[in-house]
């Protein structure tokens, strides 16, 4: 194994300060910086090389609950490095930013169209931002109104990214329980739903692949308590012209612009945000808005009841222009989207209901949630391993936390009906194969170039970057 | 000398000299797989029964530990930061977390005693 | 141009599997749903071109003189075509890391190379944007000392301490004017927002007196391939912005924010972290580490909810940095003073007066002769973007590597018209 600093034989870390002929005083200088220099061909080599120990999108099905790994359009990417959106510094003056400003306004107004909200800011860099956002505009709001509100409700089965964020806004979360069905009952939220309540967060359809059965009721409840309903839209793949949260009750909604309009997942990033909601909240959305004059786009500074900014310019355009491409190019038909990722997950959800447990006894949204637990403990982790050693990638494991050995499997609109039926079959082949040989699965994988890596060491012998050998 | 208790969240809490020894359980420490980090309180802390006072992480959870009566920390094992795993190998001992000084020792009664634990358990 | 593969023959071999007529039986409360989208037509792939290339052509690009966070570096050309592979481009968190070595290990030399720059001992995988990074440090300093006051050193980037002023509300923490015994940490930026370049070893120890942590925020982190490290004077954390590393300025996103740390708040970093470990047989591979601190474990006890990074752009700055060596880095850095600093001195040749107090690297404020607005409609009239007006006739100009000869005499030109 070698790191890039490993290239460099002669790498020392020694920079003499006379050799920066700058007139800096010397105590401003540094007198070491311990880099390799190495030259193009080794670079493109080890990073080349590097990348064919991934696996992506590009090259097999990758069917991760709630991360919507859909195709990534090739023609996007290209789009995205044209010079005039590239090369385009945020401080230029708006006269000489239309194209971005427009590309911006537009797709605030797709989007409010999909969501079928009133007001929008694209400025979050990724979902988990807009739910801090809009937890940062509730306070705001309710402070605003004189009524002090310390809780959030988030059902058992949400994203931890949502209690998480709770916790950032100094909120105390109370935790609902799912049923059987995998909805919210209703004289268990009507149980918590108190004066104190500020925000309640739901997904739908939720973790769990599901839709919301008690959604009208929910958000009947929370209006006339006076509490505001905020839809986690990372599942929005299941609703894209099928129905609108707008439509559904909530007051704000986000959309992971990275999951559901195909911006690529890069490694773990960049992502990009939408943060949808209701005109009486628009107020509080963040600086600057992007606006439409007469003829003219610009920004608009001037909200006096702005909760401030969330990122230190606009938010991520290059995001942006990707999903405003895989918008315009689906156009009004995008709803095939949706109709395709629910019925791809039905299908192999079908497939594979004679060899897992189904925990919920429904048809699922575009993704669903299987347990292995009739295959023994550890029995999800055993085969996420396995299924490596057939060159697929393993769904998301043990997720949601409400499901023994959970199988959370999202397949999108993008497999084929013959890559769905090759997965169900590696499934069906391995869930054998843990009754036949057990001993061999809890082992796996055994083709990939590394075995199972010892986490338990990576944490109490933590070894965190690259040390230079020589004293610095 | 008074006996060690038992909470049902698997803390263990031994009186001597009027200060209360606080760890986990072996069967926690068990549950909880290798542990990497452990987040402790100040001394001078103060905290209720079951207020949350540390928290344990082993490589893929994260575990509360809570209080076992109303006191005051006055000290706590910071050996811990560098070693967390002697909670595993040494669960009632060298892996001990908290001393308590408590204000309300009639707590300690409505703990489980040795026997009452192992039951809780499954271990009989 | 349809990316959905599913042939109207396979639609009705799966509707007969899951035995039902059609999708529209999938689709949950038929109450719940909506009517036909108002969005425009379809367009294929041709269409699509045309049309965002309009966009696109409806922008001017005018020759830069400006920073304030975000810097017009030369981004060598080796870094789009590893970016655009498919293993890198279309890979997921990993959280697999038996097929996901290739972005571990780029993490793994992105969370050294911050350590080299900075001179801290541990760094994570990235967070957002260098503002948002800030604010996770006040959050992280606010936590660990159990204090909620913040002091900010007047140079910091006004944006900043925007973003900054908004995490912290939220948070409940108060951004205060004293260093003192509520004083959870104390923030400078390094080179600050006019550029000057100070020895913050005095900020540093005020701030250890009072028991506070001290952060330093590097905006332009080419700075630090000249500079003094933030580690050498004191600093607990160091926090910024990676985008002067080969990302482009894109209108101002997505960019690429660090954090990094001394040895003892490794267990308090935000976001995610990748570690060198070995597998049954020895073998050296990466993992994600110490995730039990993550949103997904901790859920409501977590001090963080950041889930994304900003992987792909720490990935480019990894290659930037491996493409430029450390030759390639001093060379940027230099040229990039040298070019600020002989436009300052043309500047002041024609009435410029220079206003920086301290040393500076590629920004300085200098007060012109007319008001600022009427300097940069010059400028801009000769598609020269000269500059942020800091109002009262002063401007912040910024040069780099990309500033030519020829550049700098059109701008020196246009202002003495």
């Amino acid at each position: 194994m070698k790191l890039i600093f490993d290239y460099d034989e002669n790498i020392t870390g020694h920079v003499p300060s006379e050799s920066i002929d700058l007139d800096l005083p010397k105590h401003l200088m540094r007198s070491d910086l311990p880099l390799p220099n190495v030259n193009e061909v080794d670079v493109v080599r080890h990073y080349t090389n590097l990348s064919r120990k991934n696996f992506g999108i590009d090259l097999g099905i990758y069917p991760l609950g709630s991360c919507t790994m859909k195709y990534n359009p090739k023609v996007n990417e290209n789009l995205a490095r044209l010079n005039g959106f590239s090369q385009l510094h945020p401080l230029v003056p708006a006269s000489f930013s239309q194209g971005t400003l427009e590309l911006i306004w537009k797709l605030q107004q797709y989007l409010k169209e999909i969501t079928g909200m009133d007001e929008i800011t694209l400025q979050p860099a990724a979902g988990s931002q807009c739910e801090l956002l809009g937890l940062m505009m509730a306070k705001k709001y309710f402070k605003d109104r004189n009524e002090e509100r310390k809780k959030v409700i988030i059902p058992d089965y949400s994203h931890g990214t949502n209690p998480a964020t709770s916790s950032m806004c100094k909120f105390q979360t109370v935790t609902v329980q799912s049923d059987t069905r995998g909805n919210i009952p209703l004289n268990k939220f009507r149980d918590v739903l108190d004066s104190d309540v500020a925000v309640v967060m739901i997904t739908n359809p939720n973790t769990l692949g599901l839709f919301e059965e008690n959604l009208s009721e929910i958000s009947d409840l929370a209006r006339s308590n006076g509490t505001l309903l905020y839809c986690d839209g990372a599942n929005m793949n299941a609703l894209l012209g099928i129905g609108k949260p707008g439509e559904q009750g909530f007051d704000m909604v986000h959309l992971n612009l990275h999951k559901t309009f195909s911006t690529p997942h890069g490694g773990g990033g960049p992502g990009g945000g939408a943060l949808c909601v209701r005109s009486f909240l628009a107020d509080y959305l963040p600086v600057p808005r992007i606006v439409k004059g007469d003829e003219k786009f610009s920004m608009d500074y001037d909200k006096k009841k702005s909760v401030g900014k969330v990122h230190s310019f606009y938010g991520n355009f290059g995001m942006l222009l990707r999903a405003y491409s895989y918008i315009m190019s689906w156009g009004s038909n995008i709803s095939r989207v949706s109709k395709n990722a629910l019925l791809n997950a039905n299908y192999l959800q079908s497939l594979l209901s004679d060899v897992f447990e189904q925990p919920y006894n429904r048809k699922c949204a575009h993704e669903f949630v299987l347990s292995s637990k009739n295959l023994g403990a550890r029995s999800a982790m055993n085969i996420a391993k396995r299924i490596m050693d057939y060159g697929l990638h393993p769904p998301t494991i043990y997720f949601p936390l409400i499901v023994e050995e959970a199988l959370m499997i999202e397949p999108t609109e993008t497999e084929s009906k013959e890559s769905l039926d090759n997965f169900a079959s590696v499934l069906k082949k391995i869930s054998d194969e843990l009754v036949k040989d057990p001993d061999f699965i809890k082992k796996s994988p055994h083709t990939t170039k590394l075995g199972r890596l010892d986490e338990v060491k990576a944490a109490r012998e933590p070894n965190l970057r690259w040390l230079p050998k020589f004293k610095v | 000398m008074s006996e060690i208790q038992f909470t049902k969240e698997h803390e263990w809490i031994l009186m001597k000299d009027n200060i209360g020894l606080v760890g986990i359980t072996d069967f926690a420490q068990k549950q909880l797989g290798d542990i990497v980090s452990v987040e402790l309180p100040s001394v001078g802390n103060e905290f209720k029964q079951n207020d949350a006072m540390a928290i344990i992480d082993s490589v893929k959870a994260s575990s509360d530990i809570y209080c076992p009566i109303d006191g005051k920390v006055v000290a706590v094992n910071e050996e811990l930061l560098q070693s967390p795993e002697l909670i595993n190998k040494s669960p009632f001992e060298s892996g001990w977390i908290v001393k308590l000084e408590p204000s309300n020792i009639s707590q300690l009664e409505n703990l489980m005693t040795e026997e009452q634990y192992k039951k809780f358990v499954g271990e009989d | 141009m349809d990316y959905v593969p599913i042939t109207n023959k396979d639609q009705k071999e799966m509707l007969a599997k899951i035995g039902i007529n059609s999708i529209d039986d999938l689709v949950g409360d038929v109450k719940l749903r909506c009517g036909k989208l108002n969005l425009p037509p379809p367009m294929s792939e041709m269409e699509l071109v045309q049309h965002v290339t309009a966009l696109s052509e409806k922008n001017k690009i005018p020759r830069y003189f400006v920073g304030g966070g975000s810097y017009n570096h030369y981004s060598p050309a080796v870094i789009d075509h590893m970016v655009l592979r498919g293993e890198f481009l279309t890979a997921y968190t990993p959280y697999q890391p038996e097929v996901s070595q290739g972005t571990l290990q780029s993490i793994y030399e992105f969370q050294s190379y911050i350590c080299l720059l900075t001179g801290m001992d541990v760094s994570n995988a990235s967070l957002y944007d260098g503002a948002s990074a800030l604010a996770e440090a006040a959050l992280l300093s606010s936590s660990h000392l159990r204090r909620n006051h913040v002091f900010v050193s007047k140079g910091l980037n006004p944006r900043y301490l925007q973003v900054l002023k908004t995490y912290c509300e939220g948070a409940e923490i108060e951004i205060s004017d004293k260093i003192d015994e509520k004083t959870a940490c104390v923030i400078a930026q390094y080179p600050d927002f006019f550029g000057n370049i100070e020895d913050l070893q005095t900020l540093a120890d005020e701030a250890k007196k009072a028991g506070a942590l001290f952060v330093t925020c590097v905006t332009e982190l080419t700075s630090l391939a000249i500079l003094k490290p933030p580690a050498n004077f004191g600093s607990d954390i160091v926090v910024g912005e990676g985008q002067s590393l080969g990302i482009p300025i894109s209108y101002g996103g997505p960019y690429l924010g660090f954090i990094a740390v001394k040895q003892d708040l490794l267990k308090k970093l935000p976001g995610r972290i990748v570690g060198l470990t070995t597998d049954d047989k020895g073998n050296e591979g990466f993992v994600l580490t110490f995730r039990a601190r993550e949103q997904d474990i901790r859920r409501e006890r977590a001090t963080s909810n950041i889930t994304t990074n900003q992987a792909l752009l720490a990935l480019s700055a990894t290659i930037y940095l491996a493409a430029m060596g450390k030759d390639g880095l001093i060379n940027v850095a230099k040229a990039s003073y040298k070019q600020a600093h002989i436009l300052h001195e043309k500047l002041k040749e024609v009435g410029f007066e220079p206003l920086n107090d301290k040393p500076f690297y590629n920004e300085f404020v200098v007060k012109a002769t007319k008001p600022s607005e009427e300097i940069l409609s010059s400028l801009l009239k000769k598609n020269i973007l000269g500059g942020i007006n800091l109002g009262e006739n002063k401007l912040l100009v910024c040069c780099t590597e990309n500033n030519s000869a020829q550049d700098i005499e059109d701008y020196v030109s246009a202002v003495n018209e």
